[in-house]
This record gives C-alpha cells, sequence and structure tokens, in this order.
C-alpha cells in the first residue's frame, strides 16, 4: 500500500504534537536541573551558563534534615507493600468471583463498581483512620492505597481469569491440589502478563501520588517524595533550580519500573494448554 | 486396582433430572466405555465419579469405600480430559509429576515414576518441552502420562480422542487398547463414537437422556440390542428401520410383511404377538445383500463408493430411505431399481413400546 501525502503529513503532525507534549517538558525539566538560582528563576530554554547538577543534587538531598531519603525509603516501602498486598488480594476475589456462582456475586460486584465509581470522603476516612489508630502511620496508609485501587484490580483480574479454562482447575484438583494450591500453583502463574501490568500501573500511580499522603500522612518523619516538593516552593521565594532536580529524582524510579517490566509483559501464555 | 458400584445414581440441577438411576458394577481391570448421543449424560456420570460434580442420590462405591462425599484426590482416580488441560506454565516433566509434588513424593522417586511413564508413552524426549510446543497426539500423551503416574485404582477417559484428527485417533486408539493390556487397569472411557466403544471395550454402557439403555459386550449390543435405540445407535451405518404388520405367529418366529418389504418369518420371542400388531423390523445396511427376487425392492437415490464396500441409499415403495452397504466395487445408476435380501436370523422385530423381540438365548 503506497503512503500517500496526505498520510505522511498527517503522522509528522502527530509526532510533532506528540514530542511538543510528552518530550519538551521534560527536556526542560533536565535543562532546569543543570542551571544555578539565578538562572533558573528565569525559566526560559536558555543553555545553561555552568554545570551545578551535582550542587543542585547535593542541595535537594541535604534540605530539611535529609529529608530526601526518608521520603524514598517511605514512598518506596507504601508503594512495594500496596502493590504486593493489591495484586495478592485482588486475584483471590478476581478468581473466586469468576469461578464460583453464588448469590453473592451481584452484591459483591455492585460493591466493586461502587468503589470505582464513589469517590472518597477524607474527612470521614480520617475519622476512622483516627478512631483505629492508624492515622499517620505508614500501615494506616497502605492499606488506604489498598483500598482506593483494590476495584480496578479486581475488574482487571476478574476479566482475565475468565480466559483460563475450568478443565485446568479440575485436573489440578484431581492431582490433590487443595484451593490455594489451585490459585497460586497453576492460576496465579499464567495470570503473569496482567501481573505485570497491574504491578507498572498500580506502582506508578502509588508512586506518585501527592493527595492521600498529604491528607493521611502528615508529619516530617512521614514525607513521602511527592510532599518533597514543597520544600522548594513557596509563595514569594521558589528556588527553580531545586526543585526541577526533585522533579527529575522523582521521576526516576517509575521509569526504572516501567522499563524493566515493560519486557515482562509477553501474550499468550495459555497457548498450548487447550486445543482449541 | 478395584471395581466400581454405582448403586441408583441420581443427579439433579435444579428442577432437571440429568442422570435418573444409574445402576452399574464394574469389575477390576474392565474397560468399560458409555457412550450415547450429546447431552445423554455420560460426562455428568463420569465427572460424579470423579468427584467434580456431587451425587444427589445413590451411592458410589471405588473398591469398597462408599466414596460419595470423598474429595477428588482421596477417590485413587485419575482423568484425561477431552482438551488435555495441560498446565501451560510447566514442562512436561512437571507437567506428569505435579500430582507427586503435591503429596510430598521425595524427589528421586517422583523422578523415577516420571520417566517410568514417558518410558510407558514413549515421550522421553520431549520431557524438557511446554505443551505449547507439542503436537495435538504428544499433549494427549502427556494427559495421560499424568494420570499413569498417579497410579490410580480407575482411569477416567473424557472423550480424549475428540479433538485428534483421524489418523491420530486411530492410532491413539490403539495406544489406549495398548495400555490397558500392559497395566491391566479399571478402565471408564466416555465416548459419543461407536467405533471407539465398539473397539476398546470389555463392557458398553449405552445411556440416552440419563438412563442405561442397555450395558453388554460389544458384541452382544451389536446382535442382540434390547430397545430400538440401542439398536439404532450400535453400528454404522446405522440400522434400517420400518413398519410391518403381524401376519402369522408361530412359537419362535413372527411373520411379518409390509408394503416395502415381503412376507418374511423372523425368529423372534413370539409370546406378546398377534396377527394384526404393528411392529418394527430393522435390519443392519451390511446384512443386505443384492439378489433378483429378494424381498426389498427400491430405487437407488445415492451411491457412495468406498473403493472395498458401497455405500448404497434406497427409496423404498412407501417412500422410506434405506442405507445397504454392498461389498467391492459396485457401479450402480442414480434411479436404477435395486433388489435385496438379508438372512431373516438377522432380522430383528421391535414392539410398539420399542423393546426387541429377542429370541431367548438357549
Amino acid at each position: 500500500m503506497k503512503t500517500s501525502r496526505a498520510s505522511i503529513i498527517g503522522g509528522t503532525a502527530a509526532i510533532a504534537a506528540t514530542f511538543v507534549v510528552f518530550v519538551i517538558p521534560f527536556l526542560f525539566i533536565i535543562l532546569m536541573a543543570f542551571k544555578d538560582r539565578q538562572q533558573s528563576a528565569l525559566r526560559d530554554f536558555s543553555w545553561p551558563t555552568g554545570f551545578h547538577l551535582w550542587d543542585n543534587l547535593y542541595e535537594v538531598i541535604k534540605t530539611r534534615n535529609w529529608m530526601m531519603i526518608t521520603a524514598f525509603i517511605n514512598s518506596s516501602l507504601i508503594t512495594v507493600v500496596s502493590v504486593t498486598l493489591l495484586i495478592v488480594f485482588a486475584a483471590m476475589v478476581g478468581f473466586v468471583l469468576a469461578r464460583r456462582k453464588t448469590r453473592f456475586n451481584g452484591l459483591i460486584e455492585f460493591l466493586i463498581l461502587a468503589g470505582l465509581m464513589i469517590p472518597p470522603a477524607v474527612v470521614p476516612t480520617i475519622w476512622l483512620l483516627q478512631g483505629l489508630k492508624l492515622f499517620g502511620t505508614l500501615h494506616g496508609m497502605i492499606l488506604i492505597q489498598v483500598a482506593y485501587n483494590l476495584p480496578f484490580s479486581i475488574i482487571l483480574y476478574r476479566a482475565f481469569i475468565a480466559t483460563i479454562p475450568r478443565e485446568l482447575d479440575e485436573a489440578a484438583v484431581i492431582d490433590g491440589a487443595r484451593p490455594f494450591d489451585v490459585f497460586f500453583r497453576v492460576v496465579l502463574p499464567l495470570l503473569w502478563p496482567v501481573t505485570v501490568t497491574n504491578i507498572v500501573v498500580q506502582s506508578v500511580g502509588i508512586f506518585n501520588d501527592f493527595t492521600n499522603p498529604l491528607y493521611y500522612l502528615p508529619g516530617n518523619a512521614n514525607a513521602t517524595v511527592q510532599l518533597t516538593l514543597y520544600n522548594f516552593q513557596s509563595q514569594f521565594n521558589t528556588a527553580y533550580n531545586l526543585l526541577f532536580t526533585n522533579i527529575l529524582l522523582i521521576t526516576i524510579p517509575p521509569l526504572i519500573v516501567f522499563m524493566f517490566f515493560n519486557r515482562q509483559i509477553v501474550a499468550g501464555m495459555t497457548a498450548g494448554a487447550v486445543k482449541g | 486396582m478395584a471395581g466400581l458400584e454405582l448403586k441408583n445414581i441420581q443427579k439433579t440441577y435444579g428442577k432437571v433430572e440429568v442422570i435418573k438411576g444409574v445402576n452399574l458394577t464394574v469389575e477390576n481391570g474392565e474397560f468399560v466405555v458409555f457412550v450415547g448421543p450429546s447431552g445423554c449424560g455420560k460426562s455428568t456420570l463420569l465427572r460424579m465419579i470423579a468427584g467434580l460434580e456431587d451425587i444427589t442420590a445413590g451411592e458410589l462405591y471405588i473398591g469398597d469405600k462408599l466414596c460419595n462425599a470423598v474429595e477428588p484426590r482421596d477417590r485413587s482416580i485419575a482423568m484425561v480430559f477431552q482438551s488435555y488441560a495441560l498446565y501451560p506454565h510447566m514442562t512436561v516433566y512437571d507437567n506428569v509429576g505435579f500430582g507427586l509434588k503435591l503429596a510430598r513424593t521425595p524427589k528421586d522417586i517422583r523422578d523415577q515414576k516420571i520417566r517410568e511413564a514417558a518410558r510407558i508413552l514413549k515421550m522421553e524426549h520431549l520431557l524438557d518441552r511446554k505443551p505449547g510446543q507439542l503436537s495435538g497426539g504428544q499433549r494427549q500423551r502427556v494427559a495421560i502420562g499424568r494420570a499413569i503416574v498417579r497410579q490410580p485404582e480407575v482411569f477416567l477417559f473424557d472423550e480424549p480422542l475428540s479433538n485428534l484428527d483421524a489418523a491420530l485417533r486411530v492410532d491413539t486408539r490403539m495406544e489406549i487398547a495398548k495400555l490397558h493390556a500392559d497395566l491391566g487397569a479399571t478402565m471408564i472411557y466416555v465416548t459419543h463414537d461407536q467405533v471407539e466403544a465398539m473397539t476398546l471395550a470389555d463392557k458398553i454402557v449405552v445411556l440416552d437422556a440419563g438412563v442405561v439403555q442397555q450395558v453388554g459386550s460389544p458384541i452382544e449390543l451389536y446382535q442382540r440390542p434390547t430397545n430400538l435405540f440401542v439398536a439404532g445407535f450400535i453400528g454404522s451405518p446405522k440400522m434400517n428401520f420400518v413398519e410391518v404388520t403381524v401376519e402369522a405367529v408361530e412359537t419362535d418366529a413372527i411373520v411379518v410383511s409390509s408394503k416395502d418389504v415381503a412376507r418374511v418369518r423372523v425368529p423372534a420371542n413370539a409370546s406378546t404377538a398377534k396377527p394384526g400388531d404393528k411392529l418394527t423390523l430393522g435390519l443392519r445396511p451390511h446384512d443386505l445383500i443384492p439378489a433378483k427376487n429378494g424381498a426389498i425392492v427400491g430405487r437407488v437415490s445415492l451411491v457412495e463408493r468406498l473403493g472395498n464396500e458401497t455405500i448404497v441409499n434406497l427409496e423404498l415403495a412407501s417412500g422410506a430411505a434405506w442405507l445397504a452397504v454392498l461389498e467391492g466395487d459396485q457401479a450402480l445408476r442414480i434411479g436404477e431399481s435395486l433388489a435385496l435380501a438379508a438372512d431373516p436370523a438377522k432380522a430383528i422385530l421391535f414392539d410398539k413400546a420399542g423393546q426387541a423381540l429377542l429370541v431367548p438365548l438357549a
């Protein structure tokens, strides 16, 4: 099929638009991270006068008693534990929903949909957390993240588990597998593509989450990486070079997650299990 | 190894009764085939024996153990599925050994058993492959290997050859027969293909709509079907049927005739027949021989030449369509008139209720 002129022009225009929207801001961030305070206040695309990257990095990490390091630890902990719990619980719920037909299925599905659609009310949630003595604690934050992201994960898993033939479960049962064996040894390994997608989506989302730690995890010791951005912004005095260095630093982990897991997403894992 | 006993097994899904009281005894080492049309309940019966479905009423004994409430893994059974159901993320070695791993069998014993099963099924070279890299026949062998390694008391096969192509089906059928001869295990096999049933079974159980129609050896079912359904199901092509009227009744024979069939004396159980009764006469296509003055005359409507035999579709005088299988290659023209004869002893008469009026065995 010959590429017509219209499609070449259209394609080029699309690439140009994508470049402007996605790549240019990122280049701007990198450029700003190299500047000193005065030049960064200009907020333009001028080439940095000197190489200030290391100074900026040191300054950012040292601020407020090495808050950056605490923040990284907190964020990573919350992300890793939340995502692990999410994967395991969502897969379990999806498994039972897809396999067992009970009269509660409708109610459970309604609850999941409600969790997806209804925005969480912050003040009552804080009141609940305070009552449970979970407010301002890392494990409270983890539970919040799991609760907020569970509906999406369950729906994802349920749809995919429905594509795994029931005969595999039955063959495992006859081989002597108990329900947990069927789940962990047969079904979950086959869900690896879904699990990877879920890990990437959820960990980026939780790591980049600004508002939830702001509400439920106050305090310097509890800072997450997104909150450190406010170290460098105030009403009158913003150190743009430090701000953008901070942004650069906190962009790196999700980028690594994405690049690592991108290769793991493999389709068609059940090809060959069942004929036809 | 052990036999099975089914005592008045029933299965209901809500209000629908799918299995309506099945009684069956399977001897130790027997190869029993459940055969019947789609929806007759044969797979449901097999799954109840396996423990994958609950038994609504009745008792199931495997060996001498009442197994109604026993988990599938404790019933000492192994099942081969129609769609193989191999674990796609594991190698053939792990697939075959999965059950043993769950039972926490020591690694060296597990390895020995897996390799022994692989040797029996000639698949040692496949052990490191994943199911996705195997052909259909190879996958089926792995599924059978997975069953063998459990050393169960009863093997259950759920239409295992349905997904294979015709040539492979014949080969795998012979392998299963050989396996039965080698292992001497009790095997229960479900199929809708009556050729598989006839060739593999020691005993065939014909099912229709959840009711056992007849139980017997393949030849018994072929030569002495007890009702219309079994007569029409066993034997390919299907038995020909025509409605006839009783002309005369003798001690061990009934004389019948109809528009299509000239007067013929059929050996039968004549105890309930009266002249004027309407009966059904059944004759197998293979029993019809061309004869100049044959009792059955019809017009050829279709000729299928298979090389070693010819299948002829006949239209009889009353409009009924009959099939005849003639030996050798017969060059017949469509529209030609053909007269056929058959040995009356091969004919079977059925009463109004569909029950066969068979001559009692001596």
